[in-house]
C-alpha cells in the first residue's frame, strides 16, 4: 500500500571550505530521527557551494537527496544567495519545515527566511514535539525555566542547538546527491560581501567541542591556564572559559561559556576554578557528565557537576597531568 | 546620518524568578537593559560623537516598565526614545520585528535610517531573530553578531566571530547590525546625564499590531537542575572515572 507523504523535511547543510560542518549532519540526523517518529516522511538536504560529497558517505543516517549547488561563487557565504537558494528548493520539493545547525550563518538564514516565507521560527530547542504540531520545548531564562512553544504556521523552521551525546547513527540508507543550478541570481545588487576569513588554528571550537576543559577565575592568570591546555590535549579536547576568566582577559570572548558567550553541549565538561554563577551555568545546561574542580566544597558548581575533586587547581592539576600521562604511556 | 537603536529589558541576572501556582512570580525581580543591548547603544552613540550631525533614537516594544531602560538610553546619550507600549511583554519574535520595523518606519517617515543597531540577542529568551526578521521587513541588509566596526563613507568594515575563527565583512549602509560582546565598554551615565535626559523628547505609540502571533508560548515551569555530586578523593580516582565513567580516555 502507498500512503502519501505527510511531512517534508529540507535540512541545510553548511559549508566551510567545502567541509560540511559536523553540526549540519547532527542536524540532518535529527531531522531522520523526527521523521522515523512521525512517519510517512521524507529528509533532503541543500549544500550551497563547491564541497566533496562523499565524505557525508556513511556519517549521515537514513534516506535523502542532496540538493548540491557546486557553484563557484556560492564557495563564500552569501547571505542574499545562500537564502535565494533555500527557498528555491524549498518551494519546488514544497517541504513543511526546514532545519538548520544553531551557527552565525543560520542566525542570520533562518529569521530572514522566516519572513519571506511566513513561517514560525523555533530557535534553541533541544527537545522536538513528535505530534504534527510542530511545537518544542527550550531552557529560558538562564536555564531555570523550561518553556512549550507551539508553532501556529503551516511551515516551520528550526534552529537545532548541538546536544550530547550525538545522536546514534544508524546507517544503512542510501544519500543521492542531485546537482542543482541556483535560480535567480544578479549580477548588479550590491550585498554584504565576506571579505575574508581567518580560522584559528589548532583544537575545536568550544560550541563544537565533545570534551571542554574550561578555567575560571580560581586559575588565577593567563598563565594559569596552560595547565587546562596541556589537559585539554590530552583528553582531546577544547578550552573553555567563565565570564570573570575573559574580562579579565586571560582568554579570549571566543571561549567564553555561558549567557553573554556560547551554550555548549559537550559529552564531558571539567570545570576548574570555576564558581558556577546561574549565568555560567546557562552555557552548560546540555552538558553531558560535569566534572567539578574546586576549593570551595560549598561553590554551586557542585550542585550541578556529576563528580567533584575539592581542592586547589594549582595543585590538583599539576598531579593530574603526571598521573594522566602516566596512564596514557601505559595504554 | 540618522541612527536606530533597538533595546528590550531583561530581569536582572541576579535577580530571582519565583514560581508560583503554576504561573512565574517577577515580582522581585529588577529589570535592567538587556546587555547586548548596551553595547549597540554605545556604539551608536560614539558614532554620534564621532559624526557630526548624527542622531540617535532608541526604540523599544515592551510594557511601560521599560520606560526605565529607555530613560537610561537618552542619559547614556541617545537623543529621543519611542516605546511601543503593549500590555504584557511579547514573547513572539516576530511580533516584535514588526512592531519595530513599523515604528522605524513611521518615525523617520519612510525613508531608512543609515544604520539600525540591535543586541544579537536578549539574555532572557535567547532568540536572536528580532535583529534579522527585522532588517527583511525594512529591507535592509544585515550582519549578525559584530565585533568590531570601522565606518569610511558608506562602507562598513566588520569583524565578527564564526565558529573556530573570524570573519572580515564588508557591507553598505543602510544596515541593520547586532552587537556581540567586545564590540566596545559601554558607558557608566552620571547624574547630570540622567538629568538632561528628562528634558529629551520621548513618544510613546500604541501597539498596533493586528497579525496573529507565528510562535506561542504555550507553557513554563521551572527546572530542577540539582545533580548529586560524587565527591572523588583524589586524582588517581578522577582518573579512574574519566576512563571508565565517562570513557574518554
Amino acid at each position: 500500500m502507498i500512503t502519501a507523504v505527510k511531512n517534508k523535511f529540507l535540512v541545510f547543510l553548511e559549508q566551510r571550505e567545502g567541509v560540511v560542518k559536523k553540526a549540519s549532519i547532527s542536524a540532518w540526523n535529527r531531522a531522520q530521527e523526527l521523521a522515523a517518529l512521525r512517519g510517512n516522511s521524507v529528509v533532503s538536504g541543500v549544500l550551497a557551494g563547491p564541497a566533496d560529497t562523499r565524505q557525508l558517505e556513511g556519517i549521515m543516517a537514513g534516506d535523502g537527496v542532496i540538493y548540491h549547488a557546486k557553484e563557484e561563487r556560492l564557495r563564500f557565504y552569501s547571505q542574499e544567495y545562500y537564502a535565494r537558494l533555500v527557498e528555491d528548493i524549498l518551494k519546488r520539493e514544497a517541504c513543511t519545515a526546514l532545519f538548520f545547525a544553531d551557527t552565525v550563518m543560520s542566525r542570520e538564514l533562518a529569521p530572514k527566511l522566516s519572513v519571506r516565507l511566513q513561517a514560525s521560527l523555533l530557535s534553541g530547542c533541544p527537545v522536538l514535539n513528535s505530534d504534527e504540531d510542530g511545537g518544542c520545548f527550550r531552557p529560558v531564562y538562564s536555564g531555570s525555566f523550561l518553556a512549550s512553544f507551539a508553532a501556529a504556521r503551516h511551515q516551520q523552521i528550526y534552529i537545532l542547538p548541538s546536544r550530547a551525546p550525538a545522536p546514534a547513527c544508524f546507517s544503512g540508507g542510501e544519500i543521492n546527491v542531485i546537482d542543482c543550478e541556483p535560480q535567480g541570481f544578479a549580477t548588479d545588487e550590491v550585498f554584504p560581501v565576506v571579505r575574508q576569513i581567518v580560522m584559528h588554528a589548532g583544537r575545536p571550537d568550544v560550541a563544537e567541542a565533545g570534551i571542554i576543559v574550561a578555567g575560571g577565575r580560581g586559575m588565577g592568570s593567563a598563565e594559569g591556564f596552560v595547565l587546562l591546555e596541556q589537559l585539554a590535549s590530552l583528553l582531546g579536547g577544547s578550552v573553555g572559559a567563565s565570564r570573570a576568566a575573559v574580562d579579565e582577559g586571560w582568554r579570549p570572548h571566543a571561549e567564553q561559556i555561558g549567557q553573554t558567550g556560547k551554550t555548549v553541549a559537550p559529552a564531558l565538561y571539567v570545570a576548574c576554578g570555576i564558581s558556577g554563577a546561574v549565568q555560567h551555568l546557562a552555557g552548560i545546561g546540555s552538558a553531558g557528565i560535569v566534572v567539578a574542580i574546586n576549593s570551595d566544597r560549598h561553590a554551586p558548581i557542585f550542585d550541578v557537576a556529576d563528580y567533584g575533586l575539592v581542592g586547589d587547581v594549582h595543585i590538583v592539576l599539576p598531579k593530574l597531568l603526571d598521573l594522566l600521562k602516566e596512564f596514557l604511556k601505559k595504554q | 546620518m540618522n541612527i536606530a537603536v533597538c533595546v528590550c529589558q531583561v530581569p536582572d541576572t541576579a535577580s530571582v524568578i519565583g514560581y508560583v501556582d503554576g504561573a512565574m512570580d517577577c515580582s522581585r525581580v529588577n529589570e535592567v537593559m538587556n546587555p547586548y543591548d548596551e553595547y549597540a547603544l554605545e556604539e551608536a552613540v560614539l558614532f554620534r560623537e564621532r559624526f557630526q550631525g548624527t542622531s540617535v533614537t532608541v526604540f523599544s516594544v515592551a510594557s511601560d516598565s521599560a520606560k526605565e531602560v529607555l530613560r537610561k538610553a537618552l542619559a547614556m546619550g541617545a537623543d529621543s526614545a519611542v516605546l511601543v507600549s503593549c500590555r504584557e511583554e511579547v514573547t513572539d519574535p516576530m511580533q516584535t520585528a514588526q512592531e519595530l520595523s513599523r515604528a522605524i518606519s513611521g518615525f523617520y517617515s519612510g525613508v531608512l535610517p543609515d544604520l539600525v543597531f540591535c543586541g544579537k540577542q536578549s539574555t532572557d529568551f535567547q532568540s536572536a531573530q528580532v535583529p534579522s526578521m527585522l532588517a527583511e521587513m525594512l529591507g535592509m541588509a544585515f550582519v549578525y553578531g559584530v565585533t568590531s566596526l570601522n565606518c569610511s563613507g558608506d562602507l562598513l568594515r566588520i569583524e565578527r566571530e564564526i565558529e573556530g575563527g573570524v570573519e572580515y565583512i564588508d557591507v553598505m549602509c543602510p544596515a541593520v547590525l547586532s552587537a556581540e560582546k567586545g564590540l566596545n565598554t559601554p558607558r557608566h551615565t552620571s547624574i547630570r546625564a540622567v538629568m538632561e535626559a528628562r528634558k529629551k523628547p520621548f513618544s510613546i505609540l500604541p501597539f498596533s499590531l493586528h497579525e496573529k502571533p507565528f510562535v506561542v508560548m504555550t507553557g513554563i515551569e521551572p527546572v530542577a537542575r540539582k545533580k548529586k555530586c560524587c565527591i572523588v578523593p583524589d586524582e588517581k580516582e578522577l582518573i579512574r572515572i574519566l576512563s571508565q565513567a565517562c570513557n574518554v580516555l
